[in-house]
């Protein structure tokens, strides 16, 4: 199969982004920032495609107007991938992170490091309550 | 015997390997990015530290690509802000977590200002102004004490020991003698509940007198006042019969000046269209009047405002390309050695630079409304913010929690209405805003979203709230990242 190409039909902006890279959760994030100046389609074109398609609102949009919104999207998307991995990979210590901060302790966990050690005795195998 | 210490297991210094990590790449932290232009991005963490790097870094960083040998300054910095980590919870993350909490200590209080609209008479029809009337009927449109002693009892109720008690008006000072009233009562009520009160009278000072001033002086009340720029601006955007509205705001300040504080008073300007062709000349009037600062803000949309749209109307860009203009002008006084500040900017570089929270309530998340400020309006309604009241001045009561005749505080604060806003009222859940780089510098504003945009979620690619933020922001990062003079200047007006 030829490789699609992303190009401008008229007023629209066509997109192809290939699925294995691009999930419909970034292409969503992405085209939401579009929806002032264009309409937005966006569906699957067969197993291996999604379709993007921006058509203007304004009908006197300039020819080099869509050329540079389309290198935008096609920065954007790429933008909105990184995006999407910094928030998945950060999901779990975000939440950590603010549910220590708003806790009452609950979340705290012994002291990180040694630093409360300066004599260097195993603080760990004090135990107070040891008769 | 001798015991190496190197042998000791939970000895204090370790060697540096100790330190670094074994494998071969980090841990990604959470932090958010944006392009500043062509050339520059900015990552900004969790907790509203940022760093500014040259394009394509931010896809190194996330790509693994960032080497802790040939890159050990950017490795090292990324380390210190925790934008990575060597370990996938670091070390620090109890400190990052208290960070955090710091920034959103601005809840903890609870409600702080609470506004009075004392009456809503005026002898000014000014054309952008939702709600005044011009009217000698007292009984209307004042606030009767009954009103007024429930809302010194609500604002007693307040969880937060320093509060702020604003008088609006209409002209506030048209009901002076209910000010007073006000005033005295709390303070007798002050010291029982144990809290700290400031007091503030919003005033075109047309009516000021000796006598008020005097009153203001002996009780530390601060007055807000309103000045547009140049006679010919603010006449025209403030009108009252004669025409006088500059002279007098101007006679006002001079006489306050000479009798209160001179930080006692400050004014506040709001730019039309009219004021946007005019930057220069709105600063120059501020210094000539010898304020040294500026609020520069554009017209709000709210209420009546909306119907006039041809003077109302102007594009944001316009008014960003006005606030950009002013500013260059403000920080070239800055740079020449005469102290003089922008306001709007300097809540936000506050945010940007400091780990402190800011309480500036049309700028946090949760949004002020409610957990910052509440309104009670001369009829005895209860309003989520004074923009609200503008709203339902043209019929809209979305933002109407309560009355004093019938509401309690729980059902006022803590009511349905207030948890319908509350869903609405953190930039981190909201569509566009949450992986927005700028999250922790801007706000929400369910208020805003309605008036504008009929929905209090909002849609951020139309909003003006979203487009003025962003792009200030952004500017003042890119101002700061351009310039270390420029830094220093800015850095003097957090101070
Ligand atoms: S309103 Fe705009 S600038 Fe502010 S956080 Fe949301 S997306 Fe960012």
């Amino acid at each position: 199969m030829t490789p699609l190409h992303n190009h401008i039909n008229g007023n629209s902006i066509i997109i192809y982004l290939d699925r294995s890279i691009y999930s419909s959760n970034v292409i969503l994030k992405c085209l939401y920032w579009y929806g002032d100046k264009f309409h937005t389609d966006f569906r699957s074109l067969d197993s291996t495609y999604y379709c993007v398609t921006l058509s203007v609102l304004a009908a006197e949009t300039e020819q080099t107007d869509l050329e540079a919104y389309q290198l935008k999207f096609e920065r954007d998307i790429i933008d909105y991938s990184l995006r999407d991995t910094v928030t998945k990979e950060t999901a779990n210590i975000r939440d950590l992170l603010i549910a220590k901060a708003f806790s009452n302790g609950e979340y705290d966990e012994e002291p990180a490091g040694e630093v409360s050690d300066p004599v260097g005795f195993d603080v760990h195998a004090i135990n107070p309550y040891q008769n | 015997m001798i015991v190496s210490t190197l042998s000791r297991p939970n000895r204090k210094f370790k060697d540096t390997d100790y330190f670094s990590v074994k494998t071969e790449t980090y841990f990604l932290m959470p932090f958010r990015f944006h392009r500043l232009n062509s050339q520059r991005e900015v990552v900004v963490n969790e907790v509203g530290d940022h760093l500014v790097y040259p394009t394509g870094t931010v896809a190194r960083i996330i790509g693994r690509e960032i080497d802790k040998q040939l890159d050990s300054e950017l490795y090292a910095d990324l380390i210190a802000g925790m934008f990575i980590s060597e370990s996938p919870i670091p070390a620090l993350i109890d400190v990052l977590a208290t960070r955090y909490r710091t920034k959103k200590s601005f809840l903890d209080d609870f409600t702080n200002l609470h506004i009075f609209v004392i009456t809503l008479r005026c002898e000014h029809t000014c054309h952008y102004c939702q709600v005044s009337r011009v009217t000698t009927d007292k009984d209307a449109f004042d606030m009767s004490k009954k009103h007024i002693d429930r809302g010194i009892d609500l604002m007693m109720e307040s969880p937060n020991p320093f509060v702020t008690m604003e008088f609006q008006g209409g002209e506030a000072l048209l009901a002076f003698d209910n000010i007073k009233y006000a005033v005295e009562r709390t303070k007798r009520l002050a010291v029982s509940y144990n809290k700290k009160v400031t007091y503030v009278i919003c005033t075109n000072l047309a009516v000021i007198t000796m006598e008020i001033l005097e009153y203001c002086k002996e009780n530390g009340i601060l007055l807000s006042t309103s000045l547009d720029g140049p006679g010919f601006i603010h006449n025209q955007n403030r009108r009252r019969p004669g025409n006088n509205s500059y002279e007098l705001t101007v006679a006002g300040i001079e006489m306050a000046n000479n009798v209160i504080e001179k930080d006692s008073i400050s004014a506040l300007m709001t730019a039309t269209n009219l004021s946007l062709a005019h930057p220069i000349e709105i600063v120059e009037e501020y210094r000539a009047r010898g304020f040294d600062s500026i609020f520069l803000r554009p017209i709000s949309p709210y209420g009546f405002a909306l119907s006039n749209e041809r003077k109302n109307k102007y594009a944001m860009d316009d008014f960003l390309s006005f606030y950009k203009t002013a500013l260059q002008h403000i920080i070239a006084y800055n740079l020449k050695g005469e102290f003089f500040r922008e306001q709007y900017a300097t809540i936000i570089l506050k945010k940007i630079l400091t780990p402190f929270p800011v309480g500036y309530v049309d700028l946090n998340s949760p949004a002020g409304a409610i957990t910052n400020v509440i309104l009670f309006n001369y009829d005895g309604n209860v309003y989520a913010t004074d923009e609200s009241r503008m709203l339902a001045e043209s019929g809209d009561y979305t933002f109407r929690l309560g009355h004093l005749d019938s509401s309690s505080y729980e059902e006022i604060f803590y009511g349905e209405r207030a948890m319908e806003i509350a869903e609405v009222m953190t930039n981190e859940s909201l569509p566009g805003c949450s992986e927005c780089a700028f999250q922790s510098y801007c706000g929400s504003d369910p208020v805003h979203n309605h008036a504008t945009q009929g929905d209090i979620w909002g849609y951020r690619p139309t909003s003006t709230f979203c487009r003025k933020n962003m792009e200030i922001i952004r500017y003042l990062i890119e101002l700061m990242d351009g310039s270390e003079e420029i830094t220093k200047v800015f850095e003097s007006w957090i101070r």
